[in-house]
């Protein structure tokens, strides 16, 4: 057996970021995702930079290829009569339908559960709108940049006394996509059981909420929120990220015991510290942590990052610097587990892409294949899944039903 | 026919960073029966708070009992061999095990898939771990803080342009969400393989690469263009920033589509220097962003953040509330999705959790238990399940074991 997912096919009506993150994992997981996109509406993901040469096509842009990763793609005007007739056969014989639109869409658009169960009784039916299915604000329109403000993320976020801040990614896009697999394959697990489909309705402001949960219980129990304190803690200390030497360069440092501080202060050269008044208890190091930052940094910035890291990490202090992308990608931890996935692609070539981050003992996970272009697989779904014949497409093209 | 879509699964949760925990509880709230077992001192989360009145309480912190709805809990010394044993006996009970213990202390407490492969050869067992289990970094000590440095994402979260600002962290745990949350993604898809005629196996999930997978552009920018990315504020396309109203609230202004620019440059009732060639389009005003929000700053702070946002939503343009979380709790949308949950507790009372991102028509997710007092179901789960006598319960609590 190859992938848990295999055999299973997905018709993804999704775009941007949120929904298309769902259906890669499906993906990754051996399922057959196909992607029904139309040259009238670009999916905006297509369009984002960065593109190779800083040359703009639909096809070139890595934001894309690296969420869009081992899926399919056929161009279908959903619009047209012709072309939603033939995106229900391909509902017919799938086992998930996943969509994105704001709420309502794709009802309008014909595809809405009742009229997809009509075409495939046990089908597993997933919107994933911004604000959920109901509820008075669910026509609103968002995207996951959006979220991080919405869901409280960005207020709880910042610099002390400072304004509030976004997390410097659109979090709530992954942060709904990995959620909203989850509970797709809890429903293909279910219908394993009871031959049942159903209709999952999933918000993706609820889905950014769901990891701040405790900040809740902090607002709900006390009536105020925790504070903006910087890269602080409230139960460890040194805590923070630390200037090193050279420009712009730093290091992320915490110690979660008295044990670790004392380590800490071994490395930098100050064991007088560990017994410090001002030091000694978590309690103390709290209280004095302007102090104590500025003991910690007064070594830091001496020092190259990666040679901090190692000198605390030997002491077994949690060191570790902010890496740029560049970093990332040139890690030797990462690529002595093989984390990146480069496969050929017609139009950028070899690159580099972020893989999958879970290892499967026995039924080992693989990229199938890069990003689709735009209309990849037409044959493939129209001929050989349908049975149509080539003259037949011919005709779709033709009538701009295909396009 | 079951009720819940995880109705008759065993999962045994083992763990002491929150990773496991999240993960445990994704099972648990779409009814998986959940086992979680804390050693005899508790979940530190259980520590950590918060506290109604700030007064720690082991039973009131609300970490733990945000993160431990709808399971049962037992303790278990699993450094001890007679611990041990009983963990072998509930995995192999068990269709599935989660934990969040680091290589080396995994294998000091026997949390090796060998020895829970031993006690049941079908069992998904899960490792989530900080950088994996291996690679020349995987014994390298690790906080939620250093995490998002590892990943990728410290570097991009701050103030742009200004030199004496250091990378931010985002607030809380992410790292070890996102760790849970794809624990229990992976663990429920081994799980339907098993369903399907699939092998029992482990699965390896590095807490690293789960951010470095979901970076946004930022890897691709390297791969494809060779260009370091920068922090937050110098995005490829504008307006997305926020801003303060003339009530004081924030406002997150936010264009994607060039259609959502027009429409707000008509809500703006078209200001000249929205027509100007450095507002062009998207990319165009992301270059001359720092000519244009002053512009932008000051006609929002003619607004009161509620309506401007709803304005903005009148014409379809994605703009977004910088929400408090009292302003959450208030909300009328949410609260007619019931997304809010009242969960009555035996020591903490009642109190709101968040509740569910998804609604499944046929099997809801619900609270059915709130977390668990510490060693709550012993005598339920050692006594009931493994079918411990007494004599045997009473020799292992005399020991510490339990
Ligand atoms: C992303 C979003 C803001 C885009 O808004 P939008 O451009 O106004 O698009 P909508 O979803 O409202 O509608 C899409 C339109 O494209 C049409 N369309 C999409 N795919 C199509 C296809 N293959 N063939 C024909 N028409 C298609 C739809 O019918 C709809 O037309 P309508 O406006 O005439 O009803 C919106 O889809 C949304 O809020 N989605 C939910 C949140 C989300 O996932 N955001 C993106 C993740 S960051």
């Amino acid at each position: 057996m190859a992938g848990p997912l295999d055999g299973i096919r997905v018709a993804d009506f999704t775009w941007v970021w949120a929904g298309p993150t769902n259906t890669m994992q499906l993906a990754h997981m051996g399922a057959e995702v196909i992607r029904m996109e139309t040259s009238q509406h670009i999916c905006t993901l297509r369009m984002f930079p960065p593109w190779p040469d800083s040359k703009p096509g639909p096809n070139r842009s890595g934001y894309f290829n690296q969420y869009n990763q081992g899926k399919r793609a056929i161009l279908l005007d959903l619009g047209k009569d012709e072309g939603a007739a033939i995106a229900k056969r391909i509902v017919e014989i799938s086992d998930v339908a996943v969509e994105n639109f704001a709420a309502g869409v794709i009802d309008r658009l014909g595809f809405g559960y009742d009229e997809l169960r009509k075409v495939n009784d046990d089908i597993i039916m997933m919107s994933m709108s911004g604000y959920g299915a109901t509820g008075p604000d669910k026509d609103y329109v968002s995207y996951g940049p959006a979220q991080v403000p919405m869901s409280g993320l960005s207020s709880l976020t910042g610099y002390k006394d400072w304004q509030p801040m976004h997390v410097g990614m659109s979090y709530g896009d992954p942060t709904a996509g990995l959620h909203a697999a989850f509970a797709v394959i809890a429903a293909l697990f279910y219908r394993e059981r009871t031959g049942k489909g159903q209709y999952i309705d999933m918000s993706q402001w609820e889905s950014s909420m769901v990891v701040i949960g405790e900040a809740f219980m902090q607002q709900v129990m006390n009536g105020a929120p925790p504070e903006r304190d910087g890269s602080h803690d409230l139960h460890m200390a040194p805590h923070n990220v630390y200037r090193c030497a050279g420009e712009d360069r730093w290091i992320a440092i915490s110690c979660a015991s008295d044990e670790e501080f004392g380590a800490l202060c071994g490395v930098i050269g100050k064991a007088e510290l560990a017994s410090d008044a001002r030091f000694a208890t978590i309690t103390e190091r709290k209280a004095n942590e302007d102090a104590l930052d500025a003991e910690v940094e007064a070594w830091t910035s001496q020092q190259e990052p990666f040679e901090a890291m190692e000198k605390l990490q030997a002491a077994g202090v949690a060191a570790y610097p902010p890496l740029v992308n560049q970093e990332v990608m040139e890690s030797p931890h990462l690529a002595a587990r093989d984390f990146w996935v480069e496969h050929e692609h017609p139009e950028v070539g070899v690159r580099r892409h972020a893989g999958i981050p879970w290892r499967f003992s026995e039924t080992p996970l693989a990229v199938k294949r890069a990003a689709p272009v735009m209309g990849q697989d037409n044959e493939y779904v129209f001929g050989e899944l349908l049975g149509m014949g080539s003259d037949e497409i011919a005709g779709l093209v033709e009538r701009e039903v295909i396009r | 026919m079951p009720d819940r879509a995880l109705e008759g699964l065993t999962i045994v949760e083992v763990g002491t960073r929150g990773a496991a925990s999240y993960g445990a509880k994704m099972l648990a709230d779409l009814g998986a029966e959940v086992i979680k077992v804390e050693p005899p001192t508790g979940d530190p989360d259980r520590a950590i708070g918060p506290f109604p009145n700030g007064e720690a309480h082991p039973e009131k912190s609300g970490t733990y009992l945000y993160l431990n709805t709808n399971k049962l809990g037992v303790t278990l010394d699993i450094t001890g061999e007679k611990g041990r044993a009983v963990l072998g006996k509930l995995a192999a009970k068990a269709d599935a095990l989660i934990h969040d213990y680091p290589p080396a202390e995994a294998e000091a407490a026997g949390l090796t898939y060998e020895a829970i492969r031993a006690a049941n050869p079908d069992i998904i067992m899960t490792s989530v771990t900080p950088f994996g289990q291996s690679g020349p970094q995987k014994d390298f000590k690790a906080s939620d803080l250093t995490m998002q440095g590892a990943g990728g994402w410290l570097w991009i979260n701050g103030w742009p342009g200004n030199p004496d600002l250091p990378p931010l962290k985002a607030f809380g745990r992410q790292p070890s969400y996102q760790g849970g949350l794809n624990g229990a993604l992976a663990t429920m898809g081994a799980l339907y393989g098993r369903s399907r005629g699939g092998p029992g196996q482990h699965i390896d999930i590095s807490i690293q690469e789960c951010i470095a997978a979901i970076l946004e552009f930022v890897l691709p920018m390297w791969s494809y263009m060779e260009l370091p990315v920068v922090r937050y504020g110098q995005r490829p396309i504008h307006p997305i920033d926020m801003f303060q109203c003339k009530d004081g609230a924030w406002i997150f202004v936010l264009c994607i589509e060039e259609p959502q620019w027009e429409r707000l440059v008509e809500l703006m009732e078209t200001p000249e220097w929205a027509t100007w060639e450095v507002a062009e389009n998207r990319f165009v005003r992301a270059s001359n962003w720092d000519a244009l929000r002053p512009f932008m700053e000051e006609w929002v702070s003619q607004w009161n953040a509620d309506d401007l946002y709803r304005a903005a939503q009148a014409k379809r343009i994605p703009f977004a509330p910088v929400s408090t979380l009292g302003n959450l709790l208030d909300s009328d949308h949410l609260k007619a999705r019931g997304f809010f949950v009242e969960v009555v507790h035996p020591e903490a009372g009642t109190l709101a959790h968040a509740g569910a991102p998804y609604k499944l028509s046929e099997t809801p997710w619900e609270i059915r238990l709130p977390a668990p007092t510490l060693g709550q179901h012993n005598a339920e789960v050692f006594g009931g399940r493994l079918g411990l006598s007494d004599a045997e319960i009473e020799s292992l609590e005399a020991e510490g074991a339990i």
